[in-house]
């Protein structure tokens, strides 16, 4: 029975760990010195993260991907603070119903999203652009950043708001001193995850870009399909840096509850 | 007491912009049924029949679905280790849960580009099976269908674990005690408390990942390569290479009338398999 | 001293009155009040007593401006409410969970209120200071919320409602989550300040010796309806209705028919056999003849007599048999069946006290100008008597 249970334990190490794996074999190749992608790496250099760098190209995907994702996350999780404050103070007739509706992008498959947000896009002419590319960012993480800001949001006792309006704050001065700093761990976790998922995203975004904007992971990806060079795994180890930080961030401000607990505040 | 709160006015503004955001998604998905069934103005399945008919597509249908019912099973089975493990690991769940929440975080594109590392023909795999000397020439590891399946099941079982796992920490730890006392082994306890009390969140996996694989683009292009298509890579190709957006309207339609009948079906499945439970 | 600005001089009656006027309130089908009138003194401790879903606690949120009603008017300090936010009026609040500001330390709950009014830092420093002082809580400014305790947290609502003066403090059920000890002891703390500072307080509670012990007056509500309003002796005195009767004090209810009528006086027969009772113990109806309706007595108004004893002038006796004997606090409690009817005395215990032991049979007297005599209660304010039970 011991047997069986540290069989199980033994299994779940071994799977655990082959998740990171790629990933971290990716990071060690980036530090070849050679000319190919080499694991384990014969020779440690910085050159491919040099060249990265001096590469124009890299740097300014990777600067739109980080404005795009910081626009995103932060207009996102604006706009759900202020649905789920409306919702849960005067609304809650009508909570379930619009998440429903906040939710039903998350059944959609992602290639036709992609095509269903080129219509969109195309139909503002914003195709190629920065704001065409946050647009569908926002409708892609509208469900991510929505569920921990509510959560956050329901658990404050109504009661405190109305303290405070009976104290003489208004509706404006109670938002701002009681209900915000109360939901900040679920704005956090909404504004990095978003921001995440924003940095990461490729199936979509794809279908958006043009020839004077791409973000990091669709010019990872064109240039996967025709490029074996080392360039790559060093751009991919800093992109996964990028997400590394970020999870820390949340573990650090937010936790990680949030991820496993189906009600956690 | 009901607490229906009078609202200064003004206040309903506040769910103006989600509603927005809304509106620009349903208007979008309007959009697309308008341009897969419309030719010239007119109501037409002309692009319908084009997918249809073609013997060719049939197949990729059919790898679509059976892939991605593959990937979302081993998904599921191949997380079942690591929630478990991450449950008992009281004090070290967290570090754990890192370990899974960054490879689930880290872009697609990144994490299918390690395979292409591990898998290609002189990846790291060939690379070292060829210095033990077990193979001469490189063994094909991608550009197949299971390249396709290894990429993506490593892409979803993350999300299989932490959905897993968010119905194991539902289980009231006193309830596998209590199972305990009354003198069920390990084993029984597994498999008459926590493995039933843990499908809830498998089925959710299973359904999520299933939805997540027949909508795929990157892994199927990049470890499929062009011959080895999934709808998501024809959508693809009909964008990016023709530009006929009716034609990626119609495969996108298709897309979601599978998905919606797949649902369908695995829905029934679970009501089933969960029958006589709350 | 009012704190919300007022426009000066359109009022001149005395800060802390309110009047309510014909309000009524409904939550789709259910009227949760109906047609309410009520004034309030300025300065006085009136609690809102009644079983839950009486009404009070909505209509303390009507005059806190929470919720609006759907007809009457409510006046703060001679000043028409309708339309205006909380925040425009001139009152205080403290809620049942309290609801003081978990990130906020105890300073700041109590500070946040005179910020809004943007004080000197200096003077809300030494506001701040002597209401936490006026509440015992001093030298406690720093602490989180999460690091008091029950009673402490009472304070520092109270403290940081009061520190803002308002001319009207309302209180929904304080006190309700406290141990008894607890309870008892602020009880007496929050009438000693209310009488200091003279601000009006609106109290609710579903507990009528609190309601007693701390008004000066309790309006009693059920059914969304104002039962009875005065001073606490004279609702207990004199209750207009059997519900009052019922909810204020202890009762003895005998279900009786009204076997006569005549010019002042009228015959009730009942487990008690044949009385005569004034015409004017027939308390908020008209008596006719064959009627049902309730005798009752007070358990004071009952004397257990020997069973050899002579009925004195005028009272009525009848005979009794002793169930359970109960001391309580200087008193005497007698359970008592007569027939079917149970029958409960209670008695001041001194030395020559007659104190019957369980199982004798005694004589219960009674002077029929105590009697009072209500209809029966309607089904809607039996049921608040069902829950309780």
């Amino acid at each position: 029975m011991v047997q069986r249970t540290s069989t199980m334990r033994l299994l779940g190490i071994a799977l655990l760990l082959s998740l990171p794996a790629p990933i971290i074999i990716v990071a060690g190749a980036s530090f070849n010195g050679g000319g190919y992608i080499q694991f384990p790496p014969d020779s440690y250099s910085l050159r491919w993260y040099v060249e990265t760098f001096t590469d124009p190209r890299w740097p300014r995907a990777f600067a739109v991907s980080l404005g795009i994702a910081a626009a995103t996350a932060v207009i996102i999780s604006a706009v759900n603070f202020m649905a789920a404050y409306y919702v849960v103070r005067y609304a809650p007739r009508i909570a379930s119903a619009l998440e429903l509706a906040i939710f039903s992008p998350l059944f959609f498959p992602h290639a036709a999203m992609g095509v269903a947000m080129v219509a969109m896009v195309g139909q503002f002419g914003l195709l190629g652009t920065a704001p065409g590319i946050i647009l569908a960012h926002l409708v892609i993480t509208l469900p991510f950043s929505y569920r921990p800001i509510h959560i956050a949001m329901r658990s404050i006792d109504p009661d405190l708001i109305r303290a405070a309006n009976v104290m003489g704050a208004s509706e404006w001065q109670a938002l701002r001193d009681i209900v915000l700093p109360l939901c900040r761990s679920g704005i956090l976790t909404s504004l990095l995850f978003a921001g995440i998922i924003s940095f990461d995203e490729v199936t979509v975004t794809m279908f958006l870009i043009g020839p004077n904007i791409t973000t990091l992971p669709v010019q990872i990806f064109s240039f996967v399909q025709d490029s074996a060079s080392p360039v790559l795994a060093a751009i991919s180890t800093i992109s996964v840096l990028v997400t590394f930080v970020a999870v820390m961030l949340l573990d650090r401000f937010a936790g990680l509850t949030f991820f496993v607990r189906r009600d956690a505040a | 007491m009901i607490t229906q709160e009078k609202s200064s006015p003004g206040t309903v503004l506040l769910i103006l912009p989600v509603l927005v955001l809304l509106v620009l998604f349903f208007g979008s998905v309007i959009h697309l049924f308008s341009n897969g069934f419309y030719d010239d103005g007119e109501f037409s399945t002309r692009y319908f029949r084009q997918i249809v008919n073609r013997s060719d597509y049939h197949m990729v249908f059919l790898r679509t679905v059976v892939s991605s019912l593959v990937v979302a099973v081993l998904s599921v089975v191949l997380a079942y280790p690591i929630a478990l493990l991450l449950w008992r690991a009281d004090r070290w769940r967290n570090t754990l849960l890192i370990v899974v929440l960054v490879p689930w975080l880290v872009s697609l594109v990144v994490r299918t580009y390690g395979w292409i590392v591990l898998l290609g023909p002189r990846g790291v795999i060939n690379e070292f099976l060829a210095w033990l000397g077990i193979i001469e020439s490189p063994v094909k590891l991608m550009f197949n269908d299971l390249g396709i399946i290894i990429g993506l099941t490593h892409v979803l079982v993350p999300f299989a674990v932490i959905s897993i796992l968010a119905s194991l920490l539902e289980i009231e730890s006193n309830l596998e005690e209590a199972s305990g006392i009354l003198g069920a082994s390990a084993f029984q306890t597994f498999r008459h408390i926590v493995w039933p009390l843990s499908l809830p969140g498998a089925f959710t996996a299973l359904m999520v990942i299933y939805l997540a694989c027949i909508g795929a683009i990157v892994t199927p292009i990049l470890l499929g390569g062009m011959t080895h298509n999934f709808v998501g890579s024809q959508i693809y190709q009909e964008v990016m290479y023709t530009f006929n957006m009716s034609k990626a309207a119609a495969w996108s339609i298709c897309l979601l009338g599978l998905s919606f009948v797949s649902l369908l079906l695995l829905k029934s499945i679970e009501r089933r398999l969960l029958k006589g439970r709350n | 001293m009012p704190v919300s600005a007022q426009p000066p001089g359109q009022d001149a009656s005395a800060p802390g009155s309110i009047e309510i006027a014909g309000v009524s309130k409904r939550y789709g089908n259910a009227e949760v009040l109906s047609n309410v009138s009520l004034g309030i003194d300025p300065g006085s401790f009136v609690t809102l007593l009644g079983p839950s879903g009486c009404g009070k606690t909505t209509l303390l949120r009507l005059i806190a401006g929470f919720i609006e009603s759907d007809g009457g008017r409510i006046r703060i300090d001679g000043r028409d409410m309708t339309g205006l936010a909380p925040q425009q009026r001139p009152i205080g609040m403290v809620f049942q969970n309290l609801a003081l500001f978990p990130h906020f330390s105890v300073a700041e709950n109590v500070a946040y209120g005179l910020k809004l009014r943007r004080l000197e830092a200096r003077e809300i420093a030494s506001k701040v200071e002597r209401f936490l002082d006026l509440v015992d809580l001093a030298g406690l400014g720093d602490r989180r919320i999460s690091q008091l305790s029950g009673g402490q947290k009472q304070r520092v609502a109270l403290a940081r409602s009061l520190v803002l003066e308002p001319s009207i403090l309302l209180l929904d059920e304080p006190l309700s989550a406290l141990d008894l000890q607890l309870r008892k002891q602020l009880q007496v703390g929050l009438k000693d300040i209310q009488k200091a500072l003279r601000t009006t307080f609106v109290f609710v509670t579903h507990d009528q010796e609190e309601a007693t012990l701390m008004s000066d007056k309790v309006v009693v509500m059920s059914a969304g309806r104002i039962q009875q309003a005065g001073a606490p002796h004279d609702i207990y005195v004199s209750p207009e209705n059997l519900f009052v009767a019922k909810f204020i004090g202890d009762l003895n209810e005998i279900p009786a028919r009204i076997a006569a009528v005549s010019d002042g006086r009228m015959a009730l027969e009942s487990a008690l056999g044949h009385i005569e009772v004034p015409r004017a113990a027939a308390r908020g109806f008209e008596p006719v003849q064959g009627k049902a309706c309730s005798l009752c007595l007070r358990p004071e108004m009952l004397e257990a007599k020997p069973a050899s004893a002579l009925p004195a002038g005028g009272a009525v006796q009848v005979k009794a048999q002793v169930v359970d004997r109960f001391a309580v606090a200087g008193a005497t409690r007698l359970l008592l069946t007569c027939g079917e009817q149970r029958l409960s005395t209670v008695a001041m215990t001194h030395a020559a006290a007659y104190l019957p032991a369980p199982g004798e049979i005694c004589q219960v007297s009674f002077d029929p100008g105590h009697v009072q005599v209500f209809e029966p209660l309607g089904a809607d304010m039996a049921k608040a008597f069902g829950e309780r039970a």
